[in-house]
């Protein structure tokens, strides 16, 4: 259904709101429906009806694709999951939230906090070393980096961002079943859980200039902030921020030196937000990275990791649940690795891994000590 | 549709006047579109649920069947009914496939039959998105459980499938041999809606004897005297591959006729024995158990183990190939007490040691691997290889994915730590079936009821058709007629050297004995690890005796040996000795120019290749040149050493270089 010819996101979605969340019914139920119902109580006409009818007979074909795909280490997620990317709700909405993302590797990293490095392919040595910054200091904040995998910006935000231990999304323009090599070139750190990819269109569809158009506000969509190292005034970049505007996003935009030949400053009169070299917005503007801030960051962290090492000495738990009940503000890989570097800590092996602390005798003293 | 309605349709279609009321009960949840798991005895008449309501649905079924033999059979019996069947398998030729592939896109086929392992590949998966397709049915479907006797991992994928088909679409799945245990195991993994058909399993047709023996030789012996007498033709199953060949050296020795079989054979072999069998041009087919899963001869006579199966469902499955037309079929099962170590090795070293398990995680956690560079890496046996990956997989630690055209293993993120209990459990469970199988042969109850009740059929039937329940008991009479026959028989009989490759002018050659099969392993052993000396001259003799075997009178121009890596001048002083006597000239050129490991360090070949790859030198290259030659050595494993001098000195220009080695080893690594 995801794939349906001439069917939008919105009509889809709007379906799906329908049947899974107003009539409470499966898609196995939906699709076990006559067309009668169909008509009356989804006010589908005859043409849609039509296409459904298609996508039904087409269930068992999909089987055994699907059914590779599984084998292969993929995983569809459809936009009922709670495993489908909030962020990515939060910011296309029904009109344009596609209704399957196909993902391969660490899935979690769809839930932290996260930021978009876009550009332009044939971007200048300073926007590059610019998206090496950014992707720098994203990555020690624990922030995801998402990129496009295009040649230029996206491609330096991705490498930077494996280079300085960070966590990326690869969105890709094309269908994740032709990634083959890629998934080669990116094996430990998908193995690490520090990279996931992701696509949006039917998993075998080969690279294509409408894809990669399509898939710019997907990775908008993903990211909680947006950042562009260097846009031309027209492309990818331009038209996805232009459209992020549009959508009210908040959009950051690195300030060009007067020498430099780019668009940066049109977008900046648009309403994106001018950055320095270290991701600081103008003064009036609200802050993209949290350098400026850092003393107080530092005073709430430390308070933080005193609760966090109190709770452990009442027992094992995992990373997902100190979260939950200190109700902290951090990123799980970011918990682990405040956790595993404290000597007094035990991980327990298991999955998923629980910690404690070491010294038993820290741990809830018995009426006789 | 009515049942009757069915009978007259099944009347003009199949030419049969009525159904079982299981097979009817099956169909007709079939047309319902249900799910549909069907446990009948070899001969019920199975795949009649599948094919008739094939016929019926709009578009195509697809059958998944492990067996290539009873794909060829069935296609071929439905073409004959006017049926539009083919099958997809790996012993035809990719442009075969292709073709039959695009018929089915077209709505040209009915029934489709494929094999599990098609699942994992592209251009299947591609087209099945353009089929017509109406049903799903899984044949042998014991294989999808690890409890049952003959796990396929490729099953596990078709078993995904099932699960992700839609409701609606109707799924059979078929076996012979479910224990109630994988019974539960199968009804499980296909979740659902499945409604369990089981039938009886009593084969009163059947002549069950066991023949308690003191040694392998008398097996030999009793078939000798006796092969002959019974009725008709039939299949006589051996534990390995080395017996076929030494059973049927004996029966031709004997001037019985036979073949024999095995899974190494290239498929066109395998079709001419299987074709033979068909037309009974051999008294009996040799065989390991590769051999009539899936072959529809309705009057095999026999069938004869003379190593004991793992377990009961393993030998109700092998002699359920047996009188399908009905009429009596002998069953004889030889046993004495050293042929359980067999079964028991297989049990025991089934599983590779945990230490190779964490050498192979560790491998495809470093880096995404294909087998062969696994194999490298990890330097294990392929056979070893083959069972860790599919646990691995099993365990969900690691998968196989396709990167390009190439298949290869990656690791999952967040894996589980390897479960090796599980492991424990199935080694438990086969040790217990074991058991029961060696309490078949000492049960003084009636064998068939035996067997009956460890399949979980308990119905209630006259059993009176074993050496138990009124059968003759048969013993076996040696004398010294015998004895002898046998000893010549033995003192005649050499290995063969299948070395012949591309680009070199080898030729197959002989070795005077198996290396752990006789008293000849044992002395070689002491001569190259124990300071014994020179090898013995009974070595000398039976090497001699096994050169005028196969190649006669034929002289060559020279003789090589293969140089040493370790054991000093002991195939030196060999060859040499050989030499004296065949009086042909012996060189001492050829030389080792690099120092290799010895050869037995490596797991498989790849890597014994690699080891032994551009090592040697000709000192004197000249040498050779439209020479025929005679390579000399100790002991042959793989073979790769032979055909890397081989190759060396066909580059020279030697015009055929034959091998005559002192044993060859059992088994080698690339099964």
């Amino acid at each position: 259904m995801a794939h349906l010819p001439r069917w939008g996101y919105l009509k889809i979605n709007n379906l799906i709101i329908k049947f899974y969340h107003e009539k409470k019914l499966s898609i196995e139920d939906f699709f076990q429906l006559s067309e009668d119902e169909w008509q009356t109580e989804f006010d589908l006409g005859y043409k849609e009806t039509e296409d459904l009818k298609k996508a039904k007979s087409e269930l068992v074909n999909n089987a055994f694709l699907a059914e590779t795909l599984i084998n292969e280490g993929y995983e569809i997620i459809p936009i009922t999951s709670p495993e489908y990317s909030k962020t990515l709700k939060a910011n296309l909405k029904a009109a344009h939230a596609p209704a399957l993302l196909y993902v391969k590797g660490n899935k979690q990293i769809m839930q932290e906090k996260s930021i978009a490095i876009v550009g332009s392919r044939s971007a200048s040595e300073i926007a590059l070393a610019f998206t090496d910054n950014i992707a720098m200091l994203a990555s020690r904040e624990h922030k995801v980096v998402v990129s496009g995998f295009a040649k230029g910006v996206d491609k330096q935000a991705l490498d930077s961002a494996i280079n300085y231990k960070g966590q990326s999304i690869i969105v890709l323009p094309q269908g994740i079943m032709t990634f083959g090599s890629g998934f080669k070139l990116y094996y430990r750190q998908i193995v690490d859980g520090d990279v996931l990819v992701l696509s949006t269109f039917f998993p075998k569809a080969p690279w294509k200039a409408e894809l990669a158009m399509a898939r710019n506000p997907i990775i908008y969509g993903l990211a909680d902030e947006i950042c562009v190292a260097e846009s031309s005034e027209k492309g990818g970049t331009w038209s996805g921020v232009v459209d992020g505007l549009r959508k009210k996003r908040i959009i950051y935009v690195r300030k060009p030196e007067t020498s430099e030949r780019n668009a940066n400053d049109l977008l900046i009169q648009k309403g994106a937000i001018p950055v320095n070299f270290d991701g600081k917005p103008e003064s009036g503007h609200y802050p993209l990275t949290s350098a400026n801030s850092a003393i107080f960051v530092r005073e709430n962290e430390e308070n933080n990791q005193k609760r966090i090492l109190d709770l452990l000495k009442n027992g094992e738990y995992s990373a997902k649940e100190i979260i939950q009940k200190l109700d902290l503000n951090w990123s799980e890989k970011q918990l682990r690795v405040f956790l595993e570097n404290q000597k007094d800590v035990e991980c327990m092996s298991g999955k998923p891994l629980r910690f404690t602390l070491k010294d038993s005798t820290i741990k809830q003293k018995s009426l006789f000590d | 549709m009515t049942r009757q309605e069915a009978e007259q349709l099944l009347q003009n279609t199949f030419k049969l006047s009525h159904f079982y009321d299981e097979q009817w009960a099956a169909i007709d949840k079939l047309l319902k579109g249900e799910q549909v798991l069907l446990i009948e005895k070899t001969g019920f008449g199975k795949s009649l649920c599948f094919q008739f309501p094939a016929v019926l649905h709009k578009g195509m079924t697809v059958i998944f069947s492990p067996l290539i033999a009873l794909m060829r059979d069935q296609v071929k019996k439905l073409n004959l009914l006017g049926i539009a069947a083919n099958c997809v398998n790996s012993e035809q030729t990719p442009e075969e496939n292709t073709q039959i592939i695009k018929d089915a896109i077209s709505g040209e086929i009915k029934i489709l039959y494929i094999a599990p392992e098609r699942q994992e590949n592209s251009e299947w998966v591609e087209a099945t998105r353009r089929m017509n397709l109406s049903m799903v049915v899984v044949d042998e479907a014991h294989c999808i459980s690890v409890w049952g006797h003959d796990f396929r991992p490729a099953f596990r994928r078709i078993i995904n499938l099932v699960n992700l088909l839609p409701k609606g679409l109707p799924v059979l799945a078929t076996t012979a041999t479910a224990t109630k245990r994988v019974e539960a195991d199968i009804a499980a993994q296909m979740g659902g809606n499945l409604t369990t058909i089981r039938g009886n399993l009593m084969r009163d047709n059947f002549r069950l004897l066991v023949i308690k023996v003191n040694s392998d030789d008398e097996k030999l012996i009793w078939l000798g005297q006796n092969l002959g007498n019974i009725p008709g033709t039939g299949i006589l199953y051996t534990g390995t591959r080395v017996n076929t060949e030494i059973y049927s050296k004996w029966f031709e020795y004997l001037n019985i006729s036979s073949a024999s079989y095995n899974a190494g054979l290239d498929p066109e072999s395998r079709i001419a024995v299987e074709n033979g069998l068909m037309e009974n041009r051999w008294k009996c087919v040799i065989s390991t158990n590769a051999l009539g899963m899936g072959i529809d001869k309705p009057d095999i006579r026999f069938i004869i183990h003379t190593q004991i199966p793992q377990s009961p469902i393993h030998y109700y499955q092998e002699i359920g190939r047996a009188g399908k037309d009905g009429q009596p079929a002998y069953i004889i099962l030889f046993f004495y007490g050293e042929d359980k170590k067999l079964p028991e090795a297989f049990i025991e070293g089934g599983r590779p040691a945990i230490p190779k398990y964490e050498k192979v995680i560790t491998a495809i956690k470093n880096e995404m691997l294909g087998e062969r560079e696994l194999m490298k890496r990890t330097n294990l046996k392929q056979t070893q290889i083959r069972v860790i990956k599919a646990d691995l997989i099993e365990q969900k630690i690691i998968r196989e994915v396709t990167v390009g055209k190439s298949k290869k293993f990656e690791y999952i993120p967040g894996a589980p730590q390897l479960n090796t209990k599980t492991f424990e459990e199935l080694r438990a469970s086969k040790t217990r079936d074991l058991d029961k199988m060696l309490e078949y042969v000492e049960t003084t109850q009636s064998r068939m009821k035996y067997l009956c009740d460890y399949l979980g059929d308990s119905s209630i039937h006259d059993f009176t058709n074993c050496d138990n329940t009124g059968l003759k008991k048969r013993t076996v009479s040696v004398n010294e007629e015998w004895t002898k026959k046998l000893q010549d028989f033995r003192e005649d009989y050499f290995p063969e050297l299948d070395v012949e490759t591309k680009g070199a002018n080898l030729v197959i050659g002989i070795a005077a004995s198996y290396y752990g099969v006789s008293n000849v392993g044992g002395a070689l052993h002491r001569s190259k690890y124990e300071n014994a000396g020179d090898f013995p001259d009974f070595l000398l003799r039976l090497a001699l005796k096994a050169y005028r075997k196969k190649f006669g009178q034929e002289k060559f121009d020279l003789i090589l040996y293969v140089p040493p890596t370790k054991s000093g001048d002991l195939v030196k002083n060999f060859a040499v000795k050989v030499s004296e006597v065949l009086k042909f000239p012996i060189s001492h050129n050829l030389i080792k120019h690099r120092t290799t490991s010895e050869q037995k360090v490596f797991e498989n070949s790849y890597l014994k290749s690699d080891n032994v790859k551009d090592a040697f030198e000709l000192k004197t290259p000249d040498e050779v040149r439209g020479k025929t030659i005679l390579l000399i050595d100790d002991i042959f494993d793989s073979g790769s050493t032979i055909k890397e001098i081989g190759r060396y000195l066909s580059n020279l220009g030697a015009v055929k270089i034959a091998p005559l080695v002192i044993a060859r080893t059992v088994g080698g690594d690339l099964v």
